[in-house]
């Protein structure tokens, strides 16, 4: 339970920038905000209130204020006590949040602290510099010992957001997700594989206020079940940044036995891709997604040069988004770790049988040559079976 | 999938609950929740039933119910044998042998031992598979304070000469300890301790019919090892905790059944065996990799080279056949890599991949393993796999 008073403020990113859209933008907030809290303060109340976010929860607001944190659209989020805008309360409630938050330094040297007002409500009778004096003139005996004032660099800073009706309190900023509402940009298609970048190409994908629909692919069975396990628990991962997540897996095995057995085994790799573009474009039909997406980087692996991403795009109609494109291997890695699906793409879960590898894949792959070996296969019959046969796995985030 | 009903040939990576485990174990789920430390009739029941099963443990491995002490299952009772023993032993040497293939939850606790100063060797197979006893006598020592050695292995059923390796511990290390890992010889092999001339002997009831978390280790009178769980000093204070009331009742149960049944199972399981033997003889390019000699095998773990593809392709198949094999022991297969034993037995990477693993139970009937055999002769045509 929260005490009294205790809010959650989150303060928009992008937001401001956006003019006309900046209703939608806000609603999408609060509607992805309350998905997110629906499993841990089914109760909160959440109100937009002229450029903030304010979330009045009924557990714990610390935890609101963490889980928030991964809700696109919020640039950064406080813990705050909400208070009547007037001086006396004000400078109260200022108080008891100095003296608990005091509790959490050593004693051993003062503290370097500032008061900084913030003033929103330009009719309130005294001026920022003046709030900040009145409240640190005010300070109790039993604390002011304890606090060097530093305007320059405070340790600690005592922030006042003064506006109309209710002002907050606070000494804390949590950072948020940035980026921009999941869903006010539309809809893609993720290809998600086993591995370490397509999670976070989807991560990114939806960072820019685009849904994730997210559709993986599976070998069974010449792989084991487990890799669909695996995809499964990263598709939850990632659904902690997305009011709803789909996970689509659909079976490539008739597909991968067609290709290895009737075409170059070098242009096998770049075969299965097509394809798979393939596939994924009819889903994008299906589910109104504007373009596909896939975790891949330019020459992290000998198969990802310009010709052979250009050879696999040209199987499809629509954009193909790499928002991996310029990252060094450990920068994805990093971004995984923190998005929390590194330690599950690490896991050791074939995702494509060996038998199906050619020994030498083609490395500057030729369009004419791929469209030559699929005019062995029945890639319309091929494609659509795949489709067909698609599972659909609705993810809890 | 098949329609028709999964044969399940993976007895060895767990086995499905007797009927008759289920029943002695449910009251225990419902009405009879006592805590067995309590001093109420709730509690008295509790402790009543925990001490029936020892009762049933003990008579299983011929000892008396004060040389059983309950665990979660097999990981711990061989974490608690390993630990406990080595640091228990610490004064009279600090040097520790295991087996050439033991589990990782012996490997893995000997190898933590080494960090407080104890000296870790493996014995070795000999180039037919079997334990080499020359070498493990050459290496036992005075300071030798632990031996661990299973007593069946998991992906082969090689059944190792425990009884010929504990006279050689009382040749030649008289200070030392014997365990055996018996999660896999229960129902296989006999496990009288005494028979085996082993100190400590470790058990585990999902592989015997019993419920998962729920196990055992056996300990020659006289012998306490150090405890690695502290608290209420349950199990004469060898493992703290409240004791799982159910699972535990459940572990006495299936000692029950699997020491009236292992005669007549044994019988079964050999049939089956030779079921299978002539069955991979006529679907070609398969065999069955014996490593010690036919004779030196548990008839109800096979492990059969296979042409073609890597045997993990084959279980795939199999499974979507309603066939459930398995490929290295569960536990090894997610850590992935090759194992160990097989590197033993001087397969290459390539070979040892190629390697299945069927196991049976007293239940499994000579008609699965002729589905499983059918399944296998399918998946081969699927895979063009035949040599």
């Amino acid at each position: 339970m929260s005490p009294a008073g205790e809010v959650v403020i989150g303060r928009y990113g992008e937001l401001w920038l956006k003019g006309k859209n900046r209703g939608d933008f806000e609603r999408a907030l609060q509607r992805n905000a309350r998905v997110a809290l629906a499993g841990l303060d089914p109760g909160a109340r959440i109100e937009r209130e002229h450029g903030l976010l304010v979330v009045h929860p009924e557990q714990g607001a610390r935890a609101v204020a963490e889980r928030l944190g991964d809700v696109f659209g919020l640039s950064s989020l406080s813990v705050a006590r909400a208070v009547p805008s007037e001086l006396s309360a004000l400078t109260e409630a200022a108080h008891a949040l100095l003296a608990e938050t005091l509790e959490a330094w050593p004693r051993v040297r003062p503290v370097r602290f500032r008061v900084s007002t913030q003033r929103a409500d330009k009719r309130f009778p005294l001026t920022s510099p003046e709030i900040d004096r009145h409240v640190a003139e005010r300070i109790p005996p039993v604390l002011a010992p304890r606090l060097a004032v530093d305007l320059e660099q405070p340790e600690l800073e005592l922030c006042l957001h003064v506006r109309t009706g209710t002002s907050y309190v606070f000494a804390e900023r949590l950072p948020g997700a940035g980026g921009l509402p999941v869903g006010t940009v539309g809809r893609a298609v993720v290809l998600l594989s086993g591995g370490i970048d397509s999670p976070v190409a989807a991560w990114m994908t939806m960072k820019r206020g685009c849904e994730a629909v997210l559709l993986a692919f599976h070998s069974y069975p010449w792989v084991g079940l487990g890799f669909e396990r695996k995809v499964e628990r990263l598709a939850a991962a990632l659904a902690r940044y997305q009011p709803r997540t789909r996970l689509y897996l659909a079976p490539l095995a008739e597909i991968q036995t067609a290709v290895r057995d009737q075409a170059p085994p070098p242009y096998r790799t770049v075969l299965y891709r097509r394809m798979m573009q393939r596939i994924a474009g009819r889903l994008a039909r299906a589910e109104r997604a504007g373009a596909l997406v896939t975790g891949e980087s330019l020459g992290q692996v000998a198969s990802q040069t310009l010709e052979n991403l250009a050879c696999i795009e040209a199987a499809g109609e629509l954009p193909v988004l790499r928002p991996l494109i310029g990252f060094d291997k450990p920068e994805t890695i990093a971004l995984a770790r923190r998005i929390g699906t590194f330690a599950i793409s690490i896991e050791n879960e074939p995702d494509c049988c060996t038998v199906f590898m050619p020994e030498r894949p083609v490395i500057h792959g030729k369009l004419a040559l791929c469209e030559q070996a699929e005019a062995a296969l029945d890639v319309e019959g091929l494609v659509t079976r795949a489709f067909e046969a698609r599972r659909a796995v609705d993810v809890a985030g | 999938m098949s329609a028709s009903a999964p044969v399940y040939l993976d007895h060895a990576a767990t086995t499905p609950l007797a009927p008759e485990v289920r029943a002695a174990m449910l009251p225990f789920l419902e009405r009879e929740f006592g805590n067995p430390s309590s001093r109420h009739a709730l509690g008295v029941a509790a402790a009543r039933a925990l001490e029936t099963a020892r009762a049933e443990v003990a008579r299983l491995c011929a000892v008396r119910p004060a040389q059983v002490t309950f665990t979660s299952g097999g990981t711990e009772a061989n974490n608690l044998a390993v630990l406990g023993l080595a640091r228990a032993r610490a004064r009279h040497g600090k040097h520790v042998l295991i087996g050439p293939s033991e589990h990782p939850c012996v490997r893995d606790a000997a190898r933590a031992l080494t960090e407080e100063g104890f000296e870790l060797e493996t014995l070795r197979l000999d180039a037919a598979g079997a334990l080499d006893l020359e070498h493990a006598a050459a290496h036992l020592r005075p300071d030798t304070v632990l031996v661990a050695q299973m007593l069946v292995n998991n992906e082969f059923g090689t059944l190792y000469p425990l009884a010929r390796l504990a006279r050689l511990v009382r040749a030649n290390a008289p200070q030392a300890v014997l365990h055996t890992d018996a999660v896999q010889a229960v129902g296989k092999a006999p496990i009288a301790l005494a028979e085996l001339g082993v100190h400590a002997l470790a058990l585990s009831a999902h592989k015997f019919h019993g419920p998962k978390g729920a196990g055992a280790l056996v300990l020659a009178e006289g012998l306490r090892p150090r405890p690695l769980v502290f608290g209420g000093e349950q199990e004469r204070g060898l493992r703290s905790g409240t004791e799982n009331v159910a699972g535990l009742v459940g572990l006495g149960r299936a000692a029950e059944l699997v020491r009236v049944r292992a005669p007549a199972a044994r019988t079964h399981l050999a049939a089956l065996r030779a079921e299978l033997r002539a069955g991979l003889g006529a679907l070609g390019g398969a065999e069955l990799v014996e490593p010690g000699g036919p004779g030196g095998v548990a008839d109800a773990i096979a492990a059969v080279l296979l042409p073609g593809p890597p045997a993990e392709v084959w279980q795939h198949h199999l499974e979507a056949r309603g066939v459930f094999t398995s490929v290295g022991s569960a536990c090894q297969a997610k850590k992935g890599g090759v194992s160990p034993a097989l590197l033993a037995l001087g397969f290459d990477e390539r070979r040892a991949k190629q390697v299945l693993r069927l196991s049976f139970a007293r239940e499994t009937s000579a008609d699965e393993v002729r589905a499983g055999l059918a399944a296998l002769a399918a998946v081969a045509g699927e895979l063009g796999a035949r040599t």
